[in-house]
């Protein structure tokens, strides 16, 4: 059972209205013998327990007092309005539904908060300034009006160039930020229009020089890339030169390009064992071969005469 | 200089150089230089003293000893901001509270907006209406003031502001007390020698999270867009009392938890989880140091056990025989064993 200390003690007021109270705790022995007597008490594990604090909420008092301190004054001495916060117009035009009552706003997400302080402002001004130009005060000062201001001018300096800084800060990173991308892109096109020009120049080159030997007499090179396969045997057997360079090409390049000889080189592996790319059938079985080089004049340089000719002709 | 004529003596003169210039209008003087104050003749409103100034009302903001700099700013910002305030000097701590009245009373004011500052750390503001009138004592946070460069707002030295106040202080008969003392304390009376004519900014008193939210707005446009100029208050009610500075308690907030039982709280948290730490730490100890049961039987042994014939115990009376070795096997070589294979 649960005796509460205050009851106890009102209880043994009647009893006690005489005695010291010589011992420190309320209830003693005897007093505890008499409450059981009286049947306060019952037998079994009695708790102490204090009572729990009660608030002070005197709403007569309260009401009372207001009462007696409200001073009667126009509107124009107090400028008070109670109001709700205004619209709000961005949440409705993005179509979110306030999900909180306009009474309960949450302390704890600041943003929202701040915003209904804001919009509560709000709603007063458009609801205050109609009355106040009822009563003539005005809102607006004149441009020439100077006045002394709640902040110093220095201190709005500092303000405004904080501000600056700040922008100035975002554009900064922003430009830097562009600027890494576009380096990235701009470093991939570059080097494609590079290759390209070497290419278009090593073409050129190629055949200037080939004019100039005489190998050629079109100058189908100066119009661009216009091909055009005339010599339909030259064409194919051309091809195969080519690629035969480019396969000699490949051999020396493994061979000796990018630092030369490299250890174990000359040892056959299985790979190089099993590799029977560079077999040729028709070269291995072909029993003669051809009459030494019966389409070498083509390959061959013409001599002195046959060039100072052909110089003078073209 | 007639209407201006204060019944309260020199000071006031002193103060009103600042506004001659005003005067040009209707004076014809020569405008004193006041260093910010120009005017042009035809544009201005009516000067401001041209009305009586009816409504006496006038607050005495000052605080006790063993403030910080916020605080202190924040009086100051809002001695800026009410030019019906007045200051007075630091009260030693050990004075008893209802001396407040009296030096309330040898200012001649009728309000009292006092700062209290407890363990250098929490701060106290009582309000109160000075002679008789009601009183509350509220704890102090989240204060920012005007000096903060994020608010960029400004408005005119000593103009009479607007006063919002949330519906939810009509709700209730301590928030309708406390809405009142406000309105009183923190609106410039019309027409009051310091004050300017201009409506330019609006205060704003919410109920959030049981506490009250004061901002203070500038109003820059017509279209109500509003810029903070500052200062910023949380105000957390403790007790409102039907004297000043004492008297029977009115109201006393339930929900109001003090800053050392917050502190306090926090405290024992982190002493009950260290200490639950240690606790598990030692019964871990104790067990590992237990003497551990011997168990005689294993209880697994028994799960491979397949029983088996038994067979007869044969014992070796005789050595055995010796095993015949052969020499000389004319073997082939691995290799050739291999290959032949």
């Amino acid at each position: 059972m649960i005796i509460d200390s205050r009851t106890m003690e009102s209880a043994e007021e009647e009893e006690m209205l005489g005695q010291d109270s010589e011992e420190d705790s309320e209830l003693s022995d005897d007093e505890l013998q008499e409450a059981f007597a009286k049947g306060l008490l019952k037998p079994g594990m009695n708790v102490l327990v204090d009572k729990p604090k009660k608030f002070v909420n005197n709403l007569e008092g309260l009401k009372q007092c207001l009462a007696g301190f409200r001073k009667e004054l126009p509107w124009v001495e107090r400028l008070d309005m109670t109001n709700l916060p205004a619209e709000d117009v961005i949440s409705k035009a993005e179509g979110k539904v306030p999900s909180v009552a306009n009474g309960d706003v949450n302390a704890d997400d600041d943003f929202q908060r701040e915003m209904f302080f804001y919009r509560q402002a709000q709603a007063t001004v458009l609801d205050a300034l109609p009355l106040l130009n009822k009563h003539g005060i005005a809102t607006k000062r004149p441009d020439d009006y100077f006045a002394e201001m709640a902040k110093s001018d220095q201190h709005m300096q500092k303000i405004r160039k904080k501000l600056i800084s700040k922008q100035l800060i975002l554009e900064k990173s922003e430009k830097a930020k562009k600027l890494r991308e576009q380096r990235k892109f701009g470093k991939k096109v570059q080097i494609e229009v590079i290759q390209k020009r070497q290419k278009e120049k090593k073409a050129m080159m190629t055949s200037v020089k080939k004019y100039q030997k005489g190998m050629t007499d079109k100058l189908d090179f100066l119009e661009g890339d216009k091909k055009k396969g005339k010599d339909s045997a030259q064409g194919p057997k051309k091809a195969a030169n080519k690629k035969g360079l480019n396969a000699k090409r490949k051999y020396k390049e493994q061979r000796f390009g990018f630092g030369g000889k490299k250890s174990g080189k000359k040892w056959n592996t299985k790979e190089s064992h099993n590799d029977v790319s560079s077999f040729r059938a028709k070269v291995a079985n072909a029993k003669g071969g051809k009459g030494g080089k019966k389409g070498g004049k083509q390959n061959k340089r013409p001599g002195k005469s046959v060039r100072k000719k052909i110089k003078s002709r073209s | 200089m007639s209407a201006f004529k204060r019944k309260r003596g020199g000071q006031a003169s002193v103060n009103k150089k600042a506004k001659k210039a005003k005067f040009v209008v209707d004076k014809a003087e020569a405008p004193l230089e006041a260093e910010q104050e120009k005017k042009n003749e035809v544009t201005i409103p009516p000067p401001v003293s041209l009305g009586k100034w009816t409504n006496k009302e006038r607050v005495l903001i000052f605080s006790s000893r063993g403030i910080n700099f916020r605080t202190r700013h924040l009086m100051q910002d809002l001695r800026t901001l009410m030019p019906h305030s007045k200051a007075d000097t630091k009260m030693d701590r050990k004075d008893k509270l209802f001396i407040v009245n009296e030096v309330c009373e040898i200012k001649n004011c009728n309000k009292c907006l006092f700062f209290e500052a407890k363990k250098k750390q929490d701060l106290y503001m009582w309000i109160s209406n000075s002679p008789h009138g009601p009183s509350a004592k509220f704890l102090v946070q989240n204060i920012h003031t005007l000096a903060e460069l994020k608010m960029t707002g400004n408005c005119l030295k000593g103009s009479r502001p607007l006063l919002s106040f949330d519906p939810k202080f009509d709700k209730e008969p301590h928030f309708a007390l406390l809405k009142e003392l406000f309105i009183q304390t923190f609106s410039t009376p019309r027409y009051h020698p310091k004050s300017q004519p201009f409506v330019d900014h609006v205060f704003t008193f919410t109920i959030a999270d049981n506490r009250i939210w004061f901002r203070n707005y500038q109003i820059i446009e017509e279209d109500a867009s509003l810029v903070e100029i500052g200062p910023r208050l949380v105000l957390n009610l403790i007790k409102i009392f039907q004297g000043s500075f004492g008297g029977p308690t009115l109201f006393e907030n339930p929900e109001f938890k003090s800053p050392n039982m917050h502190r306090r709280e926090i405290r024992l948290a982190a002493a009950a989880r260290v200490r639950e730490k240690q606790m598990v730490k030692e019964m871990q100890k104790t067990k590992r140091t237990e003497a551990k049961q011997e168990v005689a039987k294993d209880v697994t042994a028994d799960v491979f056990l397949t029983p088996a014939e038994e067979k007869a115990v044969h014992i070796q009376t005789e050595a055995p025989a010796p095993k015949v070795t052969k020499k000389n096997k004319h073997k082939a070589f691995k290799r050739q064993r291999m290959a032949r294979r």
